[in-house]
């Protein structure tokens, strides 16, 4: 209270700038004046009655001093001097602070643009929604099925019997066809409960939201409320959009109202652009019972907990209600748990891919950071070392130790802000461009990401820290100074200069790390694109159906796909046309499956499992995939013929011992298969990748709503095909929209788009640390040779030649420096084998970047080692 | 010749208080006197770090000052104690006789009286 009190009392001092030094000098020559009149009054004389008063008082300036400093907030006027001081020596060395203030820039603006990823995939899971976090994922979830999402009937039982939570939202992601037909545009959207945006807390831009009642009797209410975005480029933001008829799956609906700006529903970074009360579903999906089914499983439900309630309450409250579901309903939910979940816990979605990548670069990032920081450092020691003199007379003038490290401390803290704010406009840039992010896949995605005052905290707290890091050495350093030995001339300690070379060595040491880093990374994204995929993308069109508006049955799938591919194969221009339901290197990865083959007995537990896609015959022919064994399958309105599946060369290799294949049976969700062909091995996942067992089988045997055409063109500009698809698909049904439709080799252009992000800021970043690392060791050296001109130009008037005074110079710095980059060589090393473990050692760059490194840093050493070396002996000798 | 006695600041500030509690407002050399006078030459301090303590205890709010006339009808400014003041007068006046009780006993102890 005491020192509150004092505080506000100096502040109000300091903030009005009140100078009673007046006052003070009044009540001295006051005081003086009494103790003068009471000696007069004792018998001496005037002036030595006045010359006792004084010698009584002590001394006037220090005490004036004391009276100051209890005054003033000493502190803070020092700090704005400091600061004063650093603007000004700062602008004395524009080069030097340039160099540093632009590399720390670059290194946090990195840091912050990823961080502001990380921190919207886990702290601000949906964007326009407040306290989104605070919402828990419901997950039903049983050992085999995993987490296959909710039914609707349970949905609704679930919503009755966790109390602990409030309001349980349930959406179901769903590919609409809108417009007209034969003009259909396919348009993802959302089915959801009634609560929906009122429980999300959610006001609408304009016109009103999905009622309750709209979602409680099935097929009534024709409403649908459209996004943001949607609303601006399908109606131009007109007002008049409300009431309007919007044609989905064949249907009119009408638009009641629009979702606020930025939302984009509730699985980000999926983008929705429709919501449609759920119990529209039969009317949409041509009559589906999916809504009375309980095993029919598609619902995603988040809740959050009403006020008190905790997350074990809500856990233990589903626990038993799935339970007693399990009771209820055996033949749909037996077996059936469910867990409360966080959005960071999400046990699918694309969040999950995102945030183990991004954690890893955020690593290198900060590592990269951290070599910014160590060159910084001997950049300011090297400088602060030639300031040891300026140092020093202050010392001796009487300035504390503490003054000295302050001086130091704001003079860096200075440039570290001025980095930070610069990153944090870097970073403001590279999330807005990092946004623009095509539709990745059959999906629209959008990075929700912004710079936003946790990123910018980030980046504040970045700054200071990098601050204090590389001041910490110079600070130390000059405060230790002893005036005395600074001030004589030409002294020199060898513990300082071995300072300066060890934070050399760990600075090559980590850009040796991030540099190996970037060049295995960018050589893994060259040597994937020019490596051989094993099938032939070259003159291939890629397009996409989807059926599941139709509500068709297994009959009607398979007999669509055959007349699709009839027609197809009739237009002039198609060489071979196929379908199949996954398409090689796609970002989502093609599905493996369990299996047991005749012939293979496995010895250790578990289950074998291989990547599985279904194609229709033709498939290899149109892939440019040979077959090595056997026949392609069976003609897709054969019904004799039994279930049928081709396994690849890698697949014999490791399960069936390379024994002969054709005729055994292959068993996969108690289907049973019997292998006719074995086709080449080929690219799966990625391109470049280790050969990987396959197993593929017939569109005739297991027929699916969705279906990717592959078409190979006679002429070679497959992009030409385009029209003549959609026409055929709209003869075959109007409503149905042709989608994704691209060609092969953009299909892996596209697919290798999220790779492509970090190999650009490896571009970007690798020559600026080899450049940053090369400028360090430049400034030591420099330096170092700087302060030993004089013991130079003895050894040259002994006759030393120039060469030899030059190689000894490189060869004591070069020793530090390789010593860290054998260090910084080892770490990788370890990295790599635990990022790729059995993976062969990529010796190109395991060898090229440390060569590469050590000449750079070899050059750095020779140039100012050269430029000492040609001094003038005399000239030496007589400085200082 | 003996050493004369160093003065806490703490102790200097006590010394203030019960001055301006006792004999009411003073400028500072009133108080720089009493302190003399009582100490008995004992404590001679530089009269000039009496001020230091003065802005000090005024900053805390122990005191007030104003500019009055001095019995010679001097301008001089007066130091009066305010109810804080007066409130912590007492609290370390306690603390200070329970601190020199505790020492006096250690004083008086003899090796016997601990056995």
């Amino acid at each position: 209270m005491k020192a509150l009190r004092r505080f506000l009392s100096r502040l109000g001092h300091f903030v009005t700038r009140r100078r009673d030094d007046e006052r003070l000098r009044q009540e001295i020559e006051e005081h003086i004046a009494m103790q003068t009149a009471e000696n007069v009054r004792a018998g001496l004389t005037p002036i030595e009655s006045r010359r006792q008063a004084m010698l009584k008082f002590g001394g006037v300036e220090a005490m004036k001093q004391d009276y100051r400093a209890e005054r003033d907030l000493l502190f803070v006027e020092n700090l704005l001097g400091d600061l004063r001081n650093a603007g000004r020596s700062i602008s004395r060395m524009p080069g030097l602070a340039a160099v540093i203030i632009i590399s720390l820039a670059i290194g946090i603006g990195v840091n912050t643009t990823i961080f502001s990823w990380i921190q919207m995939i886990l702290f601000q899971p949906m964007p326009a929604v407040t306290g989104a976090s605070n919402f828990l994922l419901v997950e039903p979830r049983s050992d085999t099925a995993g987490y296959p999402g909710a039914s609707w009937l349970e949905y609704r039982d679930l919503q009755t019997h966790v109390p602990a939570l409030r309001d349980i939202v349930a959406s179901q992601m769903m590919p609409f066809n809108v417009g007209r037909p034969g003009q259909t545009e396919r348009t993802h959207g959302q089915l959801v409960s009634g609560n929906f945006f009122s429980a999300l807390g959610l006001k609408p831009a304009v016109g009103r939201f999905i009622r309750p009642e709209e979602a409680e009797r099935p097929g009534t209410e024709s409403v649908v409320v459209i996004s943001y975005d949607y609303w601006q480029t399908r109606f131009r933001g007109a007002p008049e959009a409300i009431g309007q008829n919007l044609r989905v799956n064949d249907r009119e609906l009408i638009v009641v109202g629009v979702a606020p700006k930025d939302f984009q529903g509730t699985t980000p970074p999926l983008k929705f652009e429709l919501w449609v009360p759920a119990t529209m579903t039969p009317a949409l999906l041509g009559g589906t019972r999916d809504l009375e089914d309980r095993t029919s499983r598609g619902f995603s439900l988040i809740g959050m907990l009403r006020a008190g309630a905790t997350r074990q309450e809500a856990q233990s409250e589903l626990s038993t209600t799935m339970a007693q579901l399990a009771r209820d309903y055996p033949e749909a939910s037996a077996g059936f748990g469910g867990e409360i979940l966080s959005f960071r816990e999400a046990p699918r979605g694309p969040q999950r891919l995102l945030i183990s990548g991004l954690a890893i670069l955020q690593g290198v990032m900060l590592l990269l950071l951290l070599a910014v920081c160590g060159n910084t450092a001997n950049l300011m020691l090297a400088r602060g070392s030639t300031r040891q003199r300026e140092m020093a007379v202050r010392v001796a003038l009487g300035a504390g130790r503490w003054r000295i490290v302050s001086l130091v401390l704001s003079e860096n803290m200075l440039l570290a802000v001025l980095g930070a704010g610069l990153g944090a406009a870097f970073a403001v840039w590279g999330t807005t461009a990092l946004r623009i992010a095509p539709m990745i896949g059959a999906f629209p995605i959008l990075f929700p990401t912004k710079v936003d005052q946790f990123t910018l905290a980030f980046a504040i707290v970045l700054g200071v820290a990098c601050g204090l890091i590389f001041s910490a050495a110079p600070a130390v350093h000059l405060a230790r100074l002893d005036p005395q030995d600074a001030l004589r001339s030409g002294s020199n300690t060898s513990q300082r200069s071995r300072g300066r070379k060890v934070l050399m060595g760990v600075e090559v040491g980590l850009a040796m790390v991030v540099l190996i880093a970037a060049a295995l990374f960018l050589q893994s994204f060259h040597s994937a694109r020019q490596t051989d995929p094993r099938f032939r993308p070259e003159g291939v069109l890629l397009a996409a159906y989807d059926l599941s508006g139709r509500n068709p049955d297994d009959a009607s799938e398979r007999e669509f796909a055959a007349r699709l591919l009839e027609r197809l194969r009739s237009l002039p221009d198609v060489e071979a046309a196929a379908i199949a339901t996954n398409v090689p290197v796609d970002l989502h990865g093609i599905p493996r499956r369990p299996f047991t083959v005749e012939g293979r007995v496995r010895a250790e537990p578990g289950q074998d499992r291989a990547i599985s896609n279904t194609v229709t015959p033709g498939y290899f022919n149109v892939m440019g995939i040979p077959l090595l064994e056997g026949n392609d399958f069976a003609d897709m309105r054969d019904k004799a013929a039994p279930a049928q599946a081709i396994v690849n060369e890698e697949f014999v290799r490791r399960y069936l011992n390379r024994a002969d294949a054709i005729g055994r049976r292959l068993q996969t969700r108690s289907q049973s298969f019997a292998i006719v062909g074995v086709a080449r091995d080929s690219a799966y996942d990625a391109l470049g990748e280790p050969p990987q067992p396959a197993m593929y089988f017939s569109y005739r045997d297991r027929p699916a709503e969705q279906g990717e055409i592959h078409l190979r063109t006679r002429s070679g500009s497959e992009s030409a095909l385009t029209a003549e698809a959609r026409d055929v698909l709209r003869d075959l049904d109007p409503m149905l929209a042709l989608y994704d439709v691209r060609t092969f080799s953009q299909h892996i252009e596209r697919n290798l788009y999220l790779r492509r992000i970090p190999a650009r800021m490896f571009v970007v970043l690798g020559p600026l640390l080899l450049g940053l690392a090369a400028i360090g060791i430049y400034a030591v050296v420099s330096y170092a040779v700087a302060r030993r001109t004089r013991e130079i130009g003895v050894r040259l008037a002994f006759g030393a030649t120039s060469g030899r005074v030059v190689l000894q110079i490189i060869r004591e710095n070069l020793a530090a420096i390789t010593r860290g980059t054998a260090v910084g060589w080892l770490l990788a090393l370890v990295i790599s084998f635990h990022v790729v473990p059995n993976g062969p050692v990529n010796f190109p760059v395991f060898l090229g970047v440390p060569a590469i490194l050590l000449s750079v840093a070899t050059l750095a050493c020779w140039i100012p080692a050269r430029r000492a070396s040609r001094i003038d002996p005399v000239e030496a000798l007589r400085h200082e | 010749m003996k050493q004369k006695t160093d003065v806490l600041q703490g102790t200097l500030a006590l010394m203030v208080l019960k001055t301006l509690d006792v004999l009411g407002p003073l400028h500072g050399y009133g108080i720089a006197r009493r302190i003399e006078q009582i100490s008995g030459d004992l404590l001679a301090v530089n009269q000039g770090t009496l001020y230091p303590v003065l802005l000090k205890l005024e900053q805390e709010g122990a005191i007030a000052s104003e500019w009055g006339a001095s019995e010679n009808n001097r301008r001089a400014r007066f130091y009066r104690l305010t109810r804080n003041g007066r409130k912590q007068l007492q609290v370390e006046t306690k603390d200070w006789e329970q601190t020199a009780a505790i020492i006096g006993r250690f004083f008086d102890a003899k090796a016997e009286d601990l056995s």
